[in-house]
C-alpha cells in the first residue's frame, strides 16, 4: 500500500496549505510539521476524505494496483483512522459504549471483549471506560479514548494529529506503541509540533 | 496490503445510529423535553383559551384539525432539527462521517425523528381530543393521516436538519426552509381531519391519503438521493 499525494493544496478564500507533494509506503510513519496555523490539521483532514482539496490529489494505492489506479480517500473511510483534537465521540454514552457503536455503524460485528481489550490497552480501567459517561472523562482520558477509536477497526492509514496532546508520560507511551503495531499494517501520517511526536516518524513535511 | 474492504451495509447502520439516538434521548431528554413541553403547554393554552365550548358546531371541525397541526407542527420544528445540529456542534459529525454510510445515518436519524414524534402524537392526540371535545367520525381514516402526516413531518424536518447544520443561523435558516416544503402536506392533513371529524365515510377520505403518501414517497426519496452531497460537502 501507499500514499501519494501531488501538488494538494486546500484554500478557503486565502490558502490552508499547500501546494504539497508526497510519497509513502506501508510500515513508514511521515511527520506534518509546522506552524500554528500552517494549516497541518487541514491537511490531515484532507488526506481523512473530510475536506476536499482545492488543487492537487492524494490517493491511496493498495497492492497491485498502479499508478492509474488508486483511491480518493473519501472512498474508502473504512481504511482510515483518524484521531485529532477537534475529533468528539459521544459524551452521553461511555467509551465502550461508542467504540460498540462504532463497531456497528461500520458493520462489523461488535465484539464486547475485543473492545475492552482495546481500552485497556490505551490504559483505561474498567470503572472509567464502562461506567462513567464520555463526557465525565478527564480530557487525557477522553485522548485515550479518541486513540482506541482510531485504531479500533485496523485501518490501513492512520492520522493522527497532536496524538500526545494532553497525555502524560504513560500515555506517551500508549502513542509510541500505537504508532509502532501501524507499522505492521499500514501507514501512519502525524502532524505535529512536539518534538516527541515527531521522534517517533520516518520522513518529514514541513509545511510553511 | 489488502485490497479495500467493502462499505458497510446501509440497514446495520440505520440501526445502530437509530438506537444510538433513542438512547442518548433517553439519557439526555433534551429533544424529549422540548417536544412534549411545547405540545403540552399549546394544548394547555389552547384548550383553557378556545376550549370545547366555545366553538359553534359547524366551526369546531375546521379549527379543531388546524389547532391539532399547529401542534404537531411546531412540535416537529421545536425538537426535530437537534438531530442534525447536535452533531455539527458537538464535533461528532466527523467521526460519524468517517464510520457510517451516509444512507444509514440518514435513515436512522429519521426512524428515531419519527419515533420521537410518535410518541408525542400519542401523547397529544387523545389529550387533545378530550380536552377539546373533538369528535372523530372516521377512526381509521385519522389514524392513517396521522401516522402518514407525522412521517411526512418528522422526513422533511430530518432532512432539513441536515441541510441547515453547518450553517451559521440554523435556527432561522431551519425555519426559512422547513416551513415552504411542510406546508403542502399540512394544509392536506388539516383538511383530511377535517373530513375524518365530520363524515363518517373512508373513502372521502383517501385522495388525502394519496396525497400524502406521493408527498412521503417523494421528500424521502429526494433526501436519500441528495443526503450524500449534504452530508460529506
Amino acid at each position: 500500500m501507499r500514499l501519494v499525494a501531488e501538488n494538494l493544496s486546500r484554500s478557503f478564500g486565502r490558502r490552508a496549505f499547500g501546494p504539497v507533494s508526497f510519497r509513502i509506503e506501508t510500515g513508514r510513519v511521515l511527520g506534518v510539521a509546522g506552524e500554528n496555523g500552517s494549516g497541518k490539521t487541514t491537511l490531515l483532514k484532507t488526506l481523512a476524505g473530510l475536506i476536499r482539496p482545492s488543487g492537487g490529489y492524494a490517493k491511496i494505492f493498495f497492492d497491485g494496483e498502479e499508478a492509474g489506479d488508486g483511491h480518493e480517500p473519501r472512498d474508502i473511510p473504512w481504511s482510515i483512522g483518524w484521531c485529532a483534537p477537534d475529533l468528539s465521540l459521544y459524551g452521553e454514552l461511555t467509551a465502550e459504549e461508542n467504540l460498540i457503536f462504532f463497531e456497528r455503524v461500520r458493520g462489523r460485528a461488535a465484539q464486547l471483549s475485543g473492545v475492552k481489550a482495546l481500552l485497556a490497552e490505551v490504559g483505561l480501567p474498567e470503572s472509567s471506560y464502562s461506567k462513567k459517561a464520555l463526557g465525565a472523562l478527564s480530557t487525557g482520558q477522553r485522548q485515550r479514548v479518541k486513540l482506541a477509536f482510531a485504531t479500533l477497526h485496523e485501518p490501513d492509514l492512520l492520522l493522527l494529529d497532536e496524538p500526545g496532546a494532553n497525555l502524560d508520560e504513560a500515555g506517551r507511551s500508549i502513542v509510541q506503541k500505537v504508532v509502532s503495531e501501524q507499522r505492521f499494517r499500514g501507514i501512519t501520517v502525524i502532524a505535529s509540533n512536539d518534538p516527541r511526536d515527531l521522534a517517533l516518524t520516518d520522513e518529514r513535511v514541513t509545511l510553511s | 496490503m489488502s485490497a479495500p474492504r467493502p462499505a458497510a451495509g446501509i440497514l446495520p447502520a440505520a440501526i445502530a445510529v437509530f438506537r444510538r439516538e433513542l438512547l442518548a434521548e433517553w439519557r439526555t431528554r433534551v429533544a424529549v423535553n422540548s417536544l412534549f413541553l411545547f405540545a403540552f403547554a399549546v394544548l394547555v393554552l389552547v384548550a383553557y383559551v378556545v376550549g370545547p365550548t366555545r366553538l359553534s358546531p359547524e366551526d369546531r371541525p375546521t379549527v379543531n384539525a388546524v389547532l391539532l397541526w399547529i401542534v404537531l407542527f411546531f412540535s416537529a420544528m421545536t425538537g426535530l432539527s437537534r438531530t442534525f445540529v447536535h452533531e455539527e456542534d458537538a464535533g461528532t459529525a466527523a467521526a460519524l462521517r468517517l464510520s457510517a454510510p451516509p444512507p444509514g445515518v440518514l435513515l436512522g436519524k429519521l426512524f428515531a425523528n419519527v419515533v420521537l414524534l410518535g410518541a408525542v402524537t400519542a401523547f397529544i392526540v387523545p389529550l387533545f381530543v378530550v380536552f377539546m371535545g373533538f369528535e372523530i367520525k372516521e377512526p381509521l381514516l385519522f389514524v392513517l393521516l396521522l401516522l402518514l402526516g407525522i412521517s411526512g413531518l418528522a422526513s422533511a424536518s430530518t432532512f432539513t436538519a441536515a441541510l441547515v447544520s453547518k450553517a451559521s443561523a440554523k435556527g432561522a435558516l431551519f425555519a426559512v426552509l422547513a416551513i415552504p416544503l411542510l406546508l403542502p402536506p399540512l394544509v392536506g392533513c388539516v383538511l383530511a381531519t377535517r373530513v375524518a371529524a365530520t363524515q363518517a365515510d373512508f373513502s372521502a377520505g383517501v385522495d388525502f391519503l394519496r396525497l400524502l403518501v406521493a408527498y412521503d414517497g417523494v421528500v424521502t426519496t429526494a433526501a436519500f438521493l441528495l443526503f450524500d452531497a449534504v452530508w460529506r460537502e
